[in-house]
């Protein structure tokens, strides 16, 4: 149902302790600055901007190569919060080498499957914004594959 | 000199003088002329906060510390923030899990209360220092909870977790722990003195007694439902309650988070917003954590009295049946 890099992710989460899951998601934000886009890499779609439901401008960089697989880049703003930036690691991480196409049929449940009932709250639905940007930029990708194929 | 004309604006003050003073007392009060002064010119216009012990800097914190009777207590927006790193030997007390009741819209109850201390480390006699994100919202929100349960040694760290971490302070993800104490159940809670529910809010608004809704002006006048930034937290209309006058919390603060300096202060909230010592006043935002901000500066910085901090806010007001709202500017 999931892609494996993600089921793994998943299945990592559910199984910690409530302590642990913190640590890990900590963690996972430590790196997110490790998702950044790299000297010379170059990217089909940049969505770069700051949206009312996030604190700081976020960046979304999407390369697509040439087996149709995406691979994500991002770029944080110092504001952005924790979760946010733990979700930046995870998904980068877990949605890579999949189709625009899959990352969109990406069902969302599995967000708290991985940060737990114990931080999710409604001031907390960024938690979901990093996935919501991603498939956005996907969306993007793939309306203009298929315009091209019409075209 | 200088006290010939602070009398005399004092004089003008109490409707004694024959001239209005032609601006606002700006400069300092000589030695013996703070006794005859301190009737008027303190109460409006005072050049030091009421309470000046409810804040300390980040020095006052590295001396104290580890002072037995001192507990530091972060308390933020970002769950995770108190994870990545906060003030060596703090406590993280969060505002949802630790402070409100998880399945009625309230507080804990006093026993919890008294948990949450014990296994803190803090007794009544503890002096609590509350820092955190976003300015001291969440800190001063859990002052105010504290106060709420009658905890009476409160206080806040000024300009709160970013001025720590601007100014390089040693920080440590190391989770503090301090021995159980057994802090006594707290025999009530003092929802009477320092919250306003929404029929006390209605109250206040038929009374025409003062109302400030500290929201940002788009909220104020109804034109959006949330502040910028923040996801919809489930309000369905927008505006304000009528008779609220608006002044957004983030006018008592400086750029650095910081408060402003007492007569700053008394002339948004005297001047401006025509609050006056002993009247009653309520103080609401949307869920109740920027205006425990502007609580804590009329109770503490400006000394106000009476002042009430109605915690259910636009969430409740905006979505409750037969809740008057006005939208005007």
């Amino acid at each position: 149902m999931y892609p494996p890099k993600l089921e793994k992710i998943i299945n990592l989460f559910e199984s910690l302790p409530e302590i642990e899951r913190r640590e890990t998601l900590v963690s996972y934000a430590d790196n997110a600055k490790k998702q950044e886009p790299r000297p010379g890499e170059k990217f089909v779609l940049e969505d770069v901007r700051k949206d009312e439901e996030c604190a700081d401008t976020v960046g979304v960089y999407l390369q697509v190569d040439d087996a149709g697989k995406a691979h994500f880049r991002m770029t944080l703003g110092p504001e952005v919060q924790t979760l946010t930036r733990a979700m930046t690691a995870i998904l980068c991480k877990g949605l890579d080498g999949r189709t625009p196409q899959e990352v969109l049929e990406l069902p969302s449940d599995f967000v708290t499957r991985i940060v737990g009932a114990e931080l999710v709250r409604v001031r907390s639905q960024t938690i979901y914004y990093v996935l919501t940007r991603i498939k956005g930029i996907c969306k993007v990708y793939f309306d203009r594959q298929r315009m091209a194929a019409v075209a | 000199m200088a006290e010939e004309r602070i009398w005399w604006r004092v004089i003008s003050k109490e409707g004694r003088g024959t001239k209005a003073p032609p601006t606002l007392p700006t400069f300092k009060l000589v030695a013996g002329a703070r006794l005859r002064m301190s009737f008027t010119i303190m109460t409006t216009f005072p050049t030091q906060y009421s309470h000046p012990e409810a804040l300390v800097d980040a020095d006052w914190i590295e001396q104290h510390r580890n002072d037995a009777d001192v507990r530091i207590i972060e308390s933020n927006e970002d769950i995770l923030l108190y994870d990545t790193g906060h003030i060596p030997g703090a406590v993280h007390i969060d505002w949802r899990s630790d402070l409100q009741d998880q399945v009625i819209r309230d507080y804990i109850a006093p026993d919890k209360f008294a948990e949450l201390c014990g296994r803190n480390g803090i007794t009544p006699d503890t002096t609590c220092v509350f820092y955190g994100d976003k300015a001291n919202w969440w800190a001063c929100y859990a002052l105010w909870a504290f106060r709420l349960f009658g905890h009476e040694k409160v206080k806040i760290l000024n300009g709160g977790r970013d001025k720590w971490k601007a100014e390089g302070r040693t920080m440590t993800r190391e989770v503090a722990k301090y021995p159980q104490t057994n802090y006594p159940v707290p025999k009530k809670r003092y929802d009477k003195e320092i919250r306003a529910f929404a029929d006390e809010a209605l109250a206040q608004s038929k009374a025409s007694k003062p109302l400030i809704d500290v929201r940002s002006p788009g909220e104020f006048k109804g034109e959006i439902t949330h502040m910028a930034e923040y996801p919809q937290e489930g309000v369905l209309r927008g505006g304000h309650i009528p008779g609220a006058k608006s002044m957004p919390w983030k006018t008592a603060t400086n750029d650095d988070s910081t408060f402003k300096p007492a007569g700053e202060l008394a002339k948004i909230y005297f001047e401006q917003c025509g609050l006056k010592p002993g009247t009653d006043t309520v103080v609401y935002c949307r869920i109740g954590e920027r205006s425990s901000h502007t609580w804590f500066v009329l109770t503490y910085l400006l000394g106000l009295e009476n002042v009430r901090n109605y915690d259910g806010s636009w969430t409740e007001w905006g979505n409750k049946v037969g809740a008057p709202i006005e939208k005007s500017a």
